[in-house]
């Protein structure tokens, strides 16, 4: 059990971009931290602690919290830990932020998730972070395996090309209301989607998440320092984490069990019964337009096969029962070790009611999801109180 | 180990791999415009802190102490004096020189902070810290920071 | 970002050597891989057959040893396909990885977990999932990961 409960008492972002050139990694990650210490109106010395998180690879750096600890965030003399997770490299900040203040180890803790991929590559990068005997001579980054993923998933439920397309659809016109979002394309069509290059059978260009360049910070508090700052933070409710095998084909893990294991453990916690019904809102970390229709399955959205059904039903729209991805999601913006700690941010302003053109009216439960790793799945959910929902 | 056979043996077990990717560093305004300086005009410029007052070389956005943003230039002196220093040896592929030589710790005349650069003097009975050292120019600037190509000694 | 972007940027190319070890097993692998034989790791335990080998099973959380090792066939059948159409650098070789290439999932017969391969075939509509497929060896093979160069896809008519 926490000792503490935890909240969000500060969010900065940057506008994310396929490239900064007019930033280095130091400054553009600056931009972050001041926006979230501007808003929780924190100094810089009030901090405890920093996290920070990217794919070293990515960039070529190999020391990111020692320069970007200090000179991007005010970590000077505080402990700074780096994390580095794959994809849920956001999540495991998050995560990791939250157990440091729910143990009563730090009062807060500032939390940084960066990435500069046009400096690097993002399949370049990832395959490095895989086996080199075993998985790099044939591994083409993470797209080769979502599209064998899609490819298993749509021959098994009968999923066509143009439900996918509907998620880009969704997603991307949400992200045209998100002043952060890379892609905005407020009048992208279905059509638009299913022309587009084949990038790997079956995704096409449009059904892939793009890479971004940007940094998302935030702020944690115990109870006692959120009271002297906010009187409208978002409250951790629970965190969840599955991390499955080592290799990605040690199981057919197409529709990532690990989302399955790790919402149903959360689900429990929490008394949620039907996540439709108890979350208001769902920031997931979908890296293509077929893995959300798959995931809001195995996160218990809807039953297997079902993903595209709850799309065509409205449910997932911003006006539908479950709302997912108001921010745009990963389809519109992908600063890969940021990535997930925006999905736990967008879940907090949703729960704040700071969403501007892409609130949700009435939120009181949000939950964000990361992925990456080796198919590995972490949630939060945030709410307007500490308390499990039953 | 016992010599070579034990090796032969090891190295069956081993996957020779290789990472090779090229990468593209955004220097931002501040490496900008200190390295610009330095290859037109031969000055080594610094940023000041508004708060502490400290001198910055090489120039960056943010005081780690303070946590302010810096925008206040000012020139340093192309000379210094070394804190520290070392002479390099044994030769590795990554050495921007040819061993001898030496690396110096090196406060420049109005800066605040130490600057790690190549001194042109390979005999470590030769060098003294406190010595004072002089940036020397690269005749043909490259945007880079081996621009000043050395420093030597006075 | 009202400003003109800078555009100076420092270009450079990490090119580092590792020499990786690969344990007993994998040894072993390469050994009889050699001989074009395809061998995984079992579980003592709950009886898991591991492609590629590796000593420990995760499930059960105990050690699997050389002497586990059994043999598994060259053909499996196929899960998922797709057809890889984007160019990306390789980090194994700093230039560019040829594309379009063929990428399947697979289970090969007698193990109980799948793997990712090139499959030599480039058009999307000629896979099937749940067809069958064979690795392709190097006629003459040295013991290494580039023995099975890719898999290719069995014609009905050959069963």
């Amino acid at each position: 059990m926490p000792k503490h409960n935890v909240a969000v008492v500060g969010i900065g972002q940057t506008k994310f971009r396929s490239k900064r050139r007019d930033v280095n990694i130091p400054e553009m990650i600056y931009e972050a931290v001041k926006m979230a210490l501007d808003d929780a109106q924190m100094e810089p010395k009030d901090v405890d602690a920093i996290l920070i998180g990217n794919m070293d690879h990515f960039e070529g750096i190999n020391f990111s919290e020692m320069w970007c600890g200090i000179d991007a965030a005010p970590g000077y003399l505080k402990p700074v830990v780096k994390i580095a997770t794959g994809g849920t490299t956001g999540s495991s900040l998050g995560i990791c932020g939250y157990y440091n203040v729910a143990s009563g180890i730090y009062k807060n803790i500032l939390v940084v998730g960066w990435e500069k991929l046009n400096e690097g590559g993002a399949t370049t990068g990832i395959i490095t972070a895989f086996d080199p005997v075993w998985e790099r001579p044939s591994l083409a980054g993470a797209l080769g395996p979502l599209a064998l993923m899609a490819n298993i998933y749509a021959a098994r439920y009968g999923i066509t090309s143009e439900q996918a397309a509907k998620v880009t659809v969704k997603n991307r016109s949400n992200a045209a209301n998100n002043p952060f979002a890379h892609i905005q394309m407020p009048d992208i069509t279905l059509e638009d989607v299913m022309n587009s290059q084949m990038i790997s059978y079956p995704l096409r260009l449009h059904d892939c998440c793009p890479q971004s360049e940007g940094a998302c910070a935030v702020i944690y508090a115990n109870e006692e320092e959120t009271k002297k700052i906010t009187d409208n933070p978002a409250w951790f409710k629970g965190v969840s984490t599955a991390h499955y095998y080592t290799f990605g084909c040690d199981d057919l893990m197409f529709d990532l069990p690990t989302a399955a294991i790790a919402s149903k453990k959360i689900y429990k916690k929490l008394g949620i019964k039907d996540p439709v019904k108890d979350l208001d809102v769902a920031e997931i970390y979908e890296p293509t337009s077929w893995s959300e229709l798959s995931w809001t399955e195995s996160l218990g959205f809807c039953g297997k096969g079902e993903g595209g059904k709850l799309l065509d039903e409205g449910i997932t729209q911003m006006t539908g029962e479950l709302p997912v991805n108001p921010s745009g999601g990963v389809l519109s913006t992908n600063p890969i070790g940021a990535t997930a700690l925006v999905r736990f941010a967008e879940a907090a302003i949703q729960v704040m009611g700071r969403g501007g053109k892409r609130q949700i009216p009435d939120v009181e439960t949000a939950m964000g999801m990361g992925f990456g790793g080796s198919l590995w799945t972490e949630l939060a959910i945030l709410g307007k109180d500490p308390k499990p929902l039953r | 180990m016992e010599g070579e056979k034990m090796n032969e043996e090891l190295e069956k077990k081993v996957f020779r791999g290789r990472i090779k990717v090229p990468y593209k560093h955004t220097a931002g305004a501040y490496v900008e415009k200190f390295i610009t300086e330095i290859g037109k005009n031969n000055k080594i410029m610094g940023v000041r802190c508004p708060k502490c007052s400290k001198v910055f070389v090489p120039p960056k956005m943010i005081c780690f102490k303070c946590f302010e943003k810096m925008e206040e230039w000012v020139e340093v002196g192309n000379q210094g004096v070394i804190k520290g220093f070392t002479v390099i040896s044994h030769s590795t592929p990554v050495l921007p020189l040819k061993p001898p030589f030496a690396y110096g710790i090196i406060t420049l005349d109005g800066a605040d902070t130490d600057f790690v650069h190549i001194i042109n003097e390979s005999d470590p009975k030769k060098l003294k810290v406190g010595m004072r050292v002089e940036a020397v120019f690269k005749e043909k600037p490259r945007k880079r920071i081996l621009d000043i190509e050395y420093f030597k000694l006075i | 970002m009202g400003k003109k972007e800078k555009e100076f940027q420092i270009k450079w190319k990490t090119d580092l050597p590792y020499r990786y070890s690969i344990g007993k097993l994998a040894v072993k692998y390469f050994e009889e891989l050699k001989n074009k034989k395809i061998m995984g790791s079992k579980c003592p335990k709950c009886d898991k057959r591991y492609m590629p080998p590796r000593a420990v099973c995760a499930n059960c959380f105990i050690e699997m040893t050389v002497e586990d090792m059994i043999e598994f066939s060259p053909k499996g059948t196929l899960v998922g396909f797709t057809v890889v159409n984007y160019p990306f650098i390789d980090p194994n070789t700093g230039g560019m990885r040829p594309f379009p290439y063929g990428y399947g999932i697979f289970k090969l017969d007698g193990a109980d977990t799948y793997m990712m391969h090139f499959v030599d075939e480039t058009d999307h509509t000629k896979f099937k999932i749940g067809q069958r497929v064979e690795a392709v060896f190097k006629e003459k093979t040295e013991g290494d990961i580039y023995d099975i160069p890719y898999f290719r896809l069995i014609k009905e008519e050959e069963e």
